[in-house]
């Protein structure tokens, strides 16, 4: 708890002489101070900023410090970790660089994507991962259609912090909902028409994708065609999809969004899924399983609103109906309990092991049923342009754990991006939030493109 | 002498009539002036913070109709690839990385500073505004505009217009409460070419954002015909491809 104290002190004396300096800066600065004239200005393009060359190629490259606080009484740390682990603490660096390559020849575009992320740990030492997010062949005949085939990430849904009916890409992380995803290989059309009357525009998006041995192996131990589509359209200024996701290994889904703006300043919007046949694994405090096989539903209703101050809200309701009831998740954190207390008793670790069998059901991110996700952002606060302060909460409405990160986002230079972080969490003892491996985190990063 | 008064009353009636009625047909002239209705165009940002930092923005877009405008930006590479999409009053931006549209506001800014997405998006004045007044002056008209829909960036503007060419000098940004939110000043007349001539560059400064500047300067606007399909989600991502 002290720590998390000392956390908090740092954000406010950050915050306030950042305040303090910022102000004193403005009032240091009166316009008549002001000596750049249209004369002093560059007002001619660059030739090669309009001249559009085939290709083009852009990097970004951040360097992010992360510190964990571990809370040592929880049970998922004592899951992971049993007594093997010391430290109060853990620092990791990440070197994390993405170049992104496009080239143009007519109606025919390649685009690539590709990751090289370089970490040292106390844990693992010098690590390294590199992967392709995306590189895929574009082929666009007319304004009507278009024809894409590789690997692409298919972001479905209008939440901002949940996709319950993204159905062709990877989970978003909660820390993190803008973050770019890795795609699936798919082959993938978009036809749109635009039309007079009370639709104005619908757009049509078959996906095929297969799964075998080579591509998406991690989508099914079985080769098959996934295949679905969605369907948009734009209809009293209201965007509208309907989505279906048909296999033979994964669930069939279907699925449903909209968004809307009820004022230029007030959006609401909503997204919700079926899961046919979805089976759900449940171990009770002894580590007994049972499993249970039903419909999923799941949805979520969320507005964004941006007031007369600039500050941005984003409140979205999240029903995850894959989830797990109160007791369910208590009975699967007894077993760990259980488990860890036989391993001090006997040294045995066979409880401690069945448990982590199920950690990919329970240790996932919105385990249980029932969110609320606030995100409020503050744009150019103190007068200081590209400074955006924000804090964001998640609740978890059935065990009344929660996560707060407040965080800063300050751009000084162009193309380069600050950002600090503070992810701490709240909850009693066996709640998903009260037993989590890291008690706080805080992440530093710098971020530059060129 | 009846008829000569008669004559005179009636010119003078007919004339204070279509006055009356000019405000709209004005604005729709200057909004024609300004631009065509469907077109094509380079623009550059230039953000000027209080101690003389720049900041700067390229973006392409592309205009059809009074209402629909959607634009990519070029530069710097923190923002390349970024689009947005404005269909009347609906507001869309695209950012690679999230790699799906997220409906924005008229308020909000896509590149922070004093320009906000409205006038980044601008649309057809004479889509958004009602002219509900019109005064003559020594060089022109003042048109002062009401907005037809509640809760947009600048509930009234008052445009002031050059007459010889009828094209605004300068436009001043009301918020709802009477508030001057931003002046707009139109400068440097170019010829782009094809009849079109143009301010090529606006600046703008606000009472909210004492000491900082901001320009839009306009470079290679062109006539384009342009199919509807641009102006939709789906196309956001491919907008750089119609360059």
């Amino acid at each position: 708890m002290r720590q998390v104290f000392v956390i908090l002190t740092i954000w406010f004396v950050t915050i306030f002489f950042n305040g303090l300096a910022f102000s004193e800066n403005i009032l240091e600065n009166t316009p008549e101070d002001i000596n750049v004239g249209l004369d002093d200005l560059d007002l001619d393009f660059k030739i090669e900023e309009i001249e559009k060359k085939p290709y083009s190629i852009n990097v970004d490259i951040e360097t992010k410090e992360t510190l964990r606080i571990f809370n040592r009484d929880a049970l998922l740390f004592k899951q992971k970790y049993l007594d093997n682990k010391k430290e109060d603490t853990a620092w990791q660096t990440d070197l994390d660089l993405t170049i992104e390559g496009q080239y143009q020849k007519d109606s025919i575009k390649l685009y690539g994507r590709f990751n090289g992320l370089f970490y040292y740990n106390d844990d693992e030492k010098w690590e390294s991962e590199k992967k392709a997010e995306e590189a895929y062949i574009s082929f666009q005949p007319s304004f009507l259609w278009a024809f894409d085939a590789g690997k692409k990430v298919h972001k479905w849904g209008k939440g901002y912090a949940f996709s319950p009916s993204a159905f062709f890409a990877r989970p978003k992380d909660l820390d993190n909902p803008d973050a770019t995803l890795e795609g699936y290989y798919s082959l993938s059309a978009d036809y749109i028409k635009s039309m007079k009357g009370f639709i104005k525009t619908i757009a049509i998006t078959p996906v095929l994708m297969p799964v075998n041995r080579d591509i998406n192996q991690e989508l099914g131990p079985e080769d098959e065609l996934i295949w679905g589509g969605k369907f948009y359209f734009f209809t009293f200024d209201t965007d509208i999809d309907f989505m279906f996701l048909i296999s033979d290994n994964l669930n069939n889904r279907f699925g449903i969004d909209f968004s809307k703006n009820l004022s230029p300043s007030f959006e609401i919007h909503g997204d919700a899924a079926l899961i046919d046949g979805y089976q759900q694994y449940i171990i009770d405090e002894l580590g007994n399983i049972s499993g249970s096989e039903y419909t999923a539903f799941n949805f979520l209703l969320g507005l964004r609103y941006l007031s007369t101050l600039e500050t941005t809200y984003i409140l979205e309701y999240y029903r995850n109906g894959q989830g797990y009831s109160n007791l369910e998740y208590e009975n699967y954190l007894t077993f760990i309990e259980r488990g860890y207390n036989q391993y001090l008793n006997t040294s045995s670790k066979t409880a401690i092991l069945k448990s982590k069998t199920y950690a990919a059901y329970y240790n996932q991110q919105a385990a249980m049923r029932d969110y609320l996700y606030l995100k409020i952002s503050q744009k150019d606060p103190f007068g200081i342009l590209y400074f955006v302060p924000a804090i964001t909460f998640i609740y978890n409405l059935n065990d009344q754990s929660a996560s707060i990160t407040p965080q800063i986002t300050y751009s000084p230079l162009t193309n380069l991006t600050l950002d600090l972080k503070t992810r701490l969490l709240f909850g009693a003892g066996k709640t998903e939030y009260g037993e989590k491996i890291n008690m706080a985190k805080i992440v530093l990063s710098l971020k530059y493109y060129f | 002498m009846k008829k000569i008064f008669l004559i005179t009353w009636l010119c003078l009636f007919s004339a204070m009539t279509a006055f009356a009625l000019d405000g709209n047909e004005i604005l729709k002239q200057v909004d024609r002036n300004l631009n065509p209705e469907s077109f094509e165009m380079y623009r550059k940002l230039i953000n000027i913070e209080p101690d003389g930092t720049k900041k700067e923005f390229v973006m392409f877009s592309l205009k059809k109709g009074k209402d629909k405008i959607a634009s990519v930006f070029l530069s710097p590479a923190s923002e390349k690839g970024r689009s947005t999409l404005r269909i009347a009053d609906n507001m869309w931006l695209y950012i690679p990385n999230v790699g799906k549209p997220i409906r924005i506001t008229s308020l909000q800014s896509v590149t922070g500073g004093v320009f906000n997405n409205s006038d980044i998006m601008r649309v057809d004045y004479s889509a958004e505004y009602n002219c509900e007044k019109i005064e003559t002056t020594d060089i022109g008209y003042t048109l002062y505009l009401k907005a037809k829909l509640k809760n947009v960036a600048y509930e009234t503007v008052t445009m002031f217009i050059d007459s010889a060419q009828l094209l605004p000098n300068k436009i001043e940004c009301y918020a709802a409460s009477g508030m001057l939110i931003k002046n707009l000043y139109f400068k440097k007349i170019k010829n782009f070419g094809n009849d079109i001539i143009r301010p090529s560059i606006i600046e703008t400064d606000s009472p909210l954002y004492k000491g900082y500047k901001s320009y839009i300067v306009f470079a290679n606007v062109k006539k384009k015909e342009l199919a509807d399909e641009i102006f939709s989600l789906n196309y956001m991502s491919k907008i750089d491809g119609l360059r």
